[in-house]
């Protein structure tokens, strides 16, 4: 068995991902409430109206509750002298290895949510892919990816 | 080096208007076939203005195609300057490309139709960073000796030829070289037959008759067909026939043109391809620009022990313009191919014994395809009841397919290779060095974390997306050593 990557991501990450659960209901909410309209004037069938609500309420309690608690849980990673290695995945655990030598560049983002919590996502490129480490606390992802290139920087082999 | 002043050809003109021109014939078509070919030149009657807005956007379109050659053919201008090769073209705004000839990875020449009647040739210049399918330079048309002084002073500037030589290589050089892979007639007849361009060409024949449903009195053909029927099996069976023969006739066709004269040579550490009947092309591929090798087996090849070969290469771009895996044999014997490939890259190792996928893992490559499965199934046993059960026989098709897939997953690691087995309906195995290796991932659901077993993908480099083998449900602490293979 190989052990897990050492690293967790900020436990505000959860905070923020719950807040993109709540905007996701909202979202569908609105949709419901359009259908249920909808439903209301045109005289479409009543089972609508609980297909809509249970969708609503299925949504509220996954995307609020549980799935963002899940990924948190299995997010890690670990940056090391030779490589990098993020786990994640919600039913399915997928853990990537991206060697130093293949990074190409390393950006940090943040929207307007994630700054309001002083996160930042880091996503690491590599010639052919894209890995992305979400919701670090903002320091600590300027650190990181200062600490990337500068590793990444013994590059040899070309692509 | 010199500093003259090079041109096109006054052919490339006609070429370049041609290409544009050929772009507007289809929406042309489409538009007059949508108005049912009322058109009247009468300016009495009501499709006189559609006619005269048709032609009249016709024929300014054509006309500023024209101009468009002509300007592009007055304006375009390249030279040699410094080691460079510089390239400047446009009229209101002016384009200067310079490339170093270090820089360049291949020159691919490109010979049309139109070429080939002036003796002339089309140049594609690509660097490593031709992204997007877009070689760096293009010279429409230029004569062919025009394209060996761009060879030679790119050789020269590369230092890889002496120069004495120089002039006798030119001369020599087609046969010099050594041949790789040839595609003989009968290697083109296996090609054709077994490629899946008959099923292209079967679904195109239906598209274009369905597109001509409006023409074509379909009812009165079904009353025709059904009369047909009644003379019986045996009439209904030779059409078939002479629809199949016909379909396989134009794949043969269009493989010939494609295919025809295949070869592969070697020439200082570079493979150039050359091909086509009508139009000949000659991609040429540096051999340390290639992250992985693919050999692919459809079904039907593999039964008759055939196989293609697929290069994924970081630059230079394909036959398809934005793709960059090039076909590197188009058919060969298994045998032959992993003897060629040996010579070619003497350092891999292309007898790969495989480790295969654990037999507890078998559920796993059939078991998924049952949540799309049952739905369809549900639906199409309640829609259409008697015939729908048919779609029952899709379980045990799955089935064997999952089992099928399930044996040919497989990889093996071996000192710096990876080699990676594993099927859709056609068997691929990609093998590539780990240095070309962009990333790896395992992934694992809760389903397999109990049974022990983990999938795995490999990522190379090719073209912008990259190409990514996978291999699932291996036994878990196989796939934890290709990790661990990877880290060190």
């Amino acid at each position: 068995m190989r052990a897990q990557p050492i690293h967790q991501i900020s436990r505000k990450g959860l905070t923020v991902w719950r807040l993109y659960g709540v905007i996701q209901t909202l979202v569908l909410l609105v949709v419901a409430g359009l259908v249920s309209y909808g439903t209301y004037y045109f005289e479409w069938p009543t089972f609508i109206y609980f297909i809509a609500g249970a969708i609503v309420f299925l949504s509220a309690i996954l995307s609020v509750f549980i799935f963002p608690k899940i990924r948190w849980e299995r997010w890690r990673y670990e940056v090391r002298e030779h490589e990098i290695e993020v786990q994640h995945g919600l039913f399915v655990v997928k853990r990537t290895l991206i060697p130093m030598v293949r990074v190409q560049h390393v950006d940090t983002t943040q929207g307007p949510i994630l700054k309001k919590y002083d996160l930042g996502n880091i996503s690491i490129s590599t010639a052919a892919t894209v890995h992305t480490i979400p919701a670090l606390v903002m320091d600590e992802a300027d650190v990181l990816r200062a600490r990337i290139s500068d590793l990444a920087r013994v590059a040899e082999d070309d692509v | 080096m010199s500093k003259e002043i090079n041109r096109l050809h006054p052919v490339s003109a006609i070429i370049t208007s041609v290409k544009a021109l050929k772009s507007m014939i289809l929406p042309i078509v489409i538009i007059i076939i949508s108005n049912g070919f009322n058109f009247s030149l009468n300016f009495r009657s009501e499709h006189f203005f559609e006619t005269i807005l048709l032609f009249g956007v016709w024929g300014v379109a054509s006309l500023l195609a024209l101009v468009g050659g002509i300007i592009k053919w007055r304006t375009f201008v390249y030279w040699f300057e410094d080691g460079e090769l510089r390239v400047t073209y446009g009229l209101f705004v002016k384009k200067k490309r310079y490339i170093p000839f270090e820089r360049i990875q291949s020159l691919n020449y490109n010979e049309g139709v139109f070429h080939r009647i002036f003796g002339l040739v089309k140049v594609q210049v690509e660097t490593a960073g031709s992204k997007g399918g877009k070689p760096e330079v293009e010279l429409t048309a230029i004569r062919k000796a025009a394209a060996d002084v761009i060879e030679l002073e790119m050789r020269h500037a590369k230092n890889e030829a002496v120069q004495q030589q120089v002039q006798a290589q030119v001369e020599e050089e087609a046969v010099a070289t050594p041949m790789i892979y040839h595609m003989s007639m009968r290697d083109l007849l296996v090609l054709a037959t077994t490629s899946g361009g008959i099923g292209v060409v079967l679904s195109g024949l239906a598209a274009v008759a369905s597109q001509f449903s409006d023409i074509i009195p379909y009812e009165t053909v079904f009353h025709e067909l059904a009369d047909f029927v009644k003379i019986g099996a045996f009439l209904v069976a030779l059409t078939v026939m002479v629809v199949l023969i016909v379909a396989w006739i134009v794949s043969v066709v269009i493989t010939l043109i494609n295919y025809y004269d295949y070869t592969v040579r070697i020439e200082e550490e570079k493979l150039i391809i050359t091909k086509g009947l009508l139009e000949k092309k000659r991609i040429t591929l540096p051999l340390n620009r290639i992250q992985a090798i693919r050999i692919v087996e459809n079904p039907l090849r593999q039964l008759t022990g055939f196989a293609t070969v697929v290069v994924e290469s970081a630059g230079g771009n394909g036959e398809n313009g934005n793709d960059k895996k090039i076909t590197l044999f188009p058919l060969i014997k298994k045998l032959d191919c992993m003897q060629t490939l040996e010579q070619l890259f003497p350092d891999m190792n292309w007898h790969p014994t495989l480790i295969r996928s654990p037999k507890r893992a078998r559920p796993f490559f059939y078991r998924i395809d049952f949540f799309w499965l049952v739905p369809i199934i549900g639906a199409s046993c309640y829609f259409f009841y008697p015939y729908g059960l048919l779609s029952l026989l899709l379980i045990p098709l799955t089935i064997l397919l999952g089992i099928w897939q399930h044996k040919t997953a497989g990889y093996q690691i071996d000192g710096k290779q990876l080699a990676m087995q594993y099927r859709v309906f056609s068997r691929i195995t990609l093998i590539m060095e780990k240095k070309r290796i962009q990333s790896i991932e395992s992934t694992q659901s809760y389903f397999q974390k109990r049974k022990n077993v983990m999938s795995v993908k490999a990522t190379v480099m090719s073209g912008a997306t990259g190409t990514t083998g996978s291999v699932s449900s291996l036994e878990q602490k196989d796939a934890e050593k290709i990790l661990t293979w990877y880290e060190h």
